[in-house]
């Protein structure tokens, strides 16, 4: 009897400290019900018997796709981009976006303002802060990224890229980036394009008045 | 000894002329190499593909013919219509994806330079990532608290029984009757203790449960993929916004979706910082994490990657309110311009997400007592020009300026409605 509860307190107390301290499943909660939404929250999952995402079947479920309706345009939104993705091997319509011009007419500060927290966020990452293609993930080639982003200022082909064909690579992505259609609206990819425009004339400026004296 | 002299002399002269033949082939690809960084290293790795081929060993492949090379740099397009075998097979292998024409951006002896540098070129050094101190045992004290306080209140039981045998013996010595021994379990005293310490333990862990209900505090799931916001967020910096874009814009601050994950691991397929642990201790190959991505967004590295085919990722929400609450990130990013931290903890130093604040009510209504609104040049508080008025002409201290609280933010229906 004595023996048998030894062992038993000693069993308890190893059990007690091999208990991971790491918590993987929520506690437990006071009324579910009025906890847990019964209308589907955004990351719900939805019941596969009710809706569906496959527009064929629309007929015997509820479609429903997350998407806005096809030739919608947000309000504040700027008009769709008129020119579609080159196929594979074919650079037609990447020629072509540079004669598309930006809907914005002139950029104020307090947007340029905006314009630049957008890069930083969005762009900075990789092209730099100061565009000079070196941002934390490159980082002269000791960062994670295996390729050295586009110096925004003093690549030949970038400083001259009309804001057009930056908005192609911007929105359909360009050798290795992707695209940011889904993080930026189309507003916003204008804006940071035209900040970049708007430092790649300031770098030019100095560069120019040297020149000319 | 002669003859030693002799050697080690030969081997100065030998290392002199190598040296400076390095010196000088150095300072020569030194150029190639600022030129290489500049122009060639959006596409081009040496030693592995990204958009196009690795360079290293370029010339072998191109039979040392450095003309053509030459001619394929300046205008690729324009050398694909000489119908050269080997270069056609080159365009078709990486998905006819045309090289940018370098006629006008380098010259020959720029590109002499940079095959130069490419010949040269040696990988750098691995460094070891220094072993970056895995979890290790937890320094906390309270089992061994534990176990003092045990052997204590066994010493202490022992000299009390010690006690009171010394006390019989000497009773009987003196001659006074013993009273009849009675066993500790059938003694008031000691039972009356016991009742009040369970009572006592019973009503913390009841109580304690009662209020922990609903609440997820430390609550730490594990993911579909080891993503690391230590690496993301903390060692390369990138902003929380990068992902979770609508935290500007609306009630959820969003979980990004596969786009966004290969906007950078189109090219970023292998982790090589520091070790990797998860909660648990146990590590974790980072290499392997991004492969599970691959396979979610139905990737294949050097292939174009149609983002249409891929999965969503099933990720675990940690942070969740009841139904009866609202919550706006927006209005406490933007308009607040409360930090990520304050209610997330440090994002930037977690390998595994765990909810760090309990988000009941009793938090939420003591940061919004204590917490002072940026109420001057913000635009989304101007209505309130009687606070404005008072603030400037000092009936209230601009010192303690206006907590969340006086605008209402303590009111049931701010949240619940």
């Amino acid at each position: 009897m004595k023996k048998l509860s030894i062992i038993a307190i000693l069993s308890a107390g190893a059990f007690i400290v091999s208990c991971s301290d790491v918590k993987r499943k929520p506690s437990n909660v006071y009324m579910p019900d009025m906890a847990y939404s019964r209308a589907y929250e955004s990351y719900a999952e939805r019941d596969s018997l009710v809706f569906t995402t496959d527009e064929s079947q629309s007929d015997a479920k509820i479609f429903y796709n997350n998407k806005p309706v096809a030739g919608t345009i947000a309000r504040g939104e700027e008009l769709p981009f008129p020119i579609a993705k080159d196929a594979t091997g074919d650079t037609v319509n990447y020629v072509a976006s540079k004669a598309v011009k930006s809907p914005l007419d002139s950029i104020g500060n307090k947007d340029l303002a905006e314009a630049e927290r957008l890069y930083l966020i969005n762009c900075g990452i990789c092209h730099g802060k100061n565009l000079d293609g070196n941002g934390p993930l490159w980082k002269d080639g000791s960062g994670p990224y295996p390729a050295a982003p586009k110096n925004l200022i003093a690549d030949p082909i970038v400083s001259v890229m009309p804001e057009g064909q930056m908005f192609y690579s911007v929105t359909y992505g360009k050798n290795l980036m992707g695209s940011y259609a889904s993080q930026l609206s189309r507003k916003q990819r204008w804006m940071v394009i035209r900040y970049i425009k708007t430092k790649q004339a300031e770098a030019k400026k100095p560069a120019a008045e040297t020149a000319a004296k | 000894m002669a003859f030693l002299r002799n050697t080690s002399k030969f081997f100065l002269t030998g290392i002199f002329i190598l040296s400076g033949f390095l010196v000088f082939n150095s300072a020569k690809a030194q150029d190639g190499k600022a030129l290489f960084n500049a122009n060639c290293a959006s596409c081009h790795k040496m030693d592995a593909k990204l958009t196009g081929p690795a360079l290293l060993g370029v010339e072998e492949r191109w039979k040392g013919n450095r003309k053509n090379l030459h001619a394929w740099i300046l205008n690729s397009g324009g050398f694909l219509k000489t119908g050269d075998a080997y270069a056609n097979n080159l365009y078709k292998e990486y998905n006819q994806v045309q090289m940018t024409a370098f006629a006008g951006t380098l010259d020959d002896k720029q590109i002499d330079a940079i095959l130069d540098y490419i010949k040269v070129w040696k990988p750098a050094v691995a460094v070891v990532p220094t072993g970056g101190g895995g979890e290790g045992e937890s320094k906390d004290g309270s089992l061994l608290f534990g176990i003092i306080t045990l052997i204590l209140a066994i010493v202490a039981f022992t000299l009390m029984q010690v006690n009171s045998n010394l006390k019989k013996l000497s009773d009987d010595k003196e001659g006074i009757p013993a009273a009849e021994p009675v066993p500790f379990w059938r003694n008031k005293a000691y039972i009356a203790f016991v009742t009040v310490v369970l009572f006592l333990i019973g009503g913390y862990y009841t109580t304690k449960g009662a209020i922990g209900l609903g609440r997820h505090r430390d609550y730490q799931p594990e993911q579909p993929i080891f993503y690391s916001h230590k690496v993301h967020a903390g060692i390369n910096q990138i902003n929380c916004q990068y992902c979770h874009i609508g935290v500007y814009q609306g009630k959820q601050a969003t979980i990004p979706s596969v786009n966004i994950c290969m906007n950078c691991h189109m090219a970023i397929n292998e982790y090589k910082g520091e070790q990797l642990y998860n909660a648990e201790g146990e590590e974790v190959s980072g290499t392997a994490e991004i492969q599970k991505l691959y396979k979610k967004a139905h990737y294949t590295p050097g292939k174009p990657w149609d983002a249409s085919k891929a999965e969503p990722i099933e990720w675990v929400r940690i942070h969740n309110l009841p139904d009866h609450v609202y919550f706006n990130h927006s209005q406490h990013v933007v308009a607040g311009k409360v930090q990520c931290q304050t209610c997330h903890g440090e994002i930037t130093a977690m390998g595994e997400v765990k909810q760090f604040a309990d988000l009941s009510m009793g938090w939420c209504i003591n940061c919004h007592r204590e917490t002072k609104v940026q109420f001057k040049e913000n635009g989304f508080y101007s209505i309130y020009e009687k606070f404005h008025e008072d603030l400037k002409n000092g009936k209230i201290d601009s010192t303690k300026g206006i907590t969340v609280e006086k605008i209402g933010g303590t009111e049931c229906q701010k949240c619940h409605y």
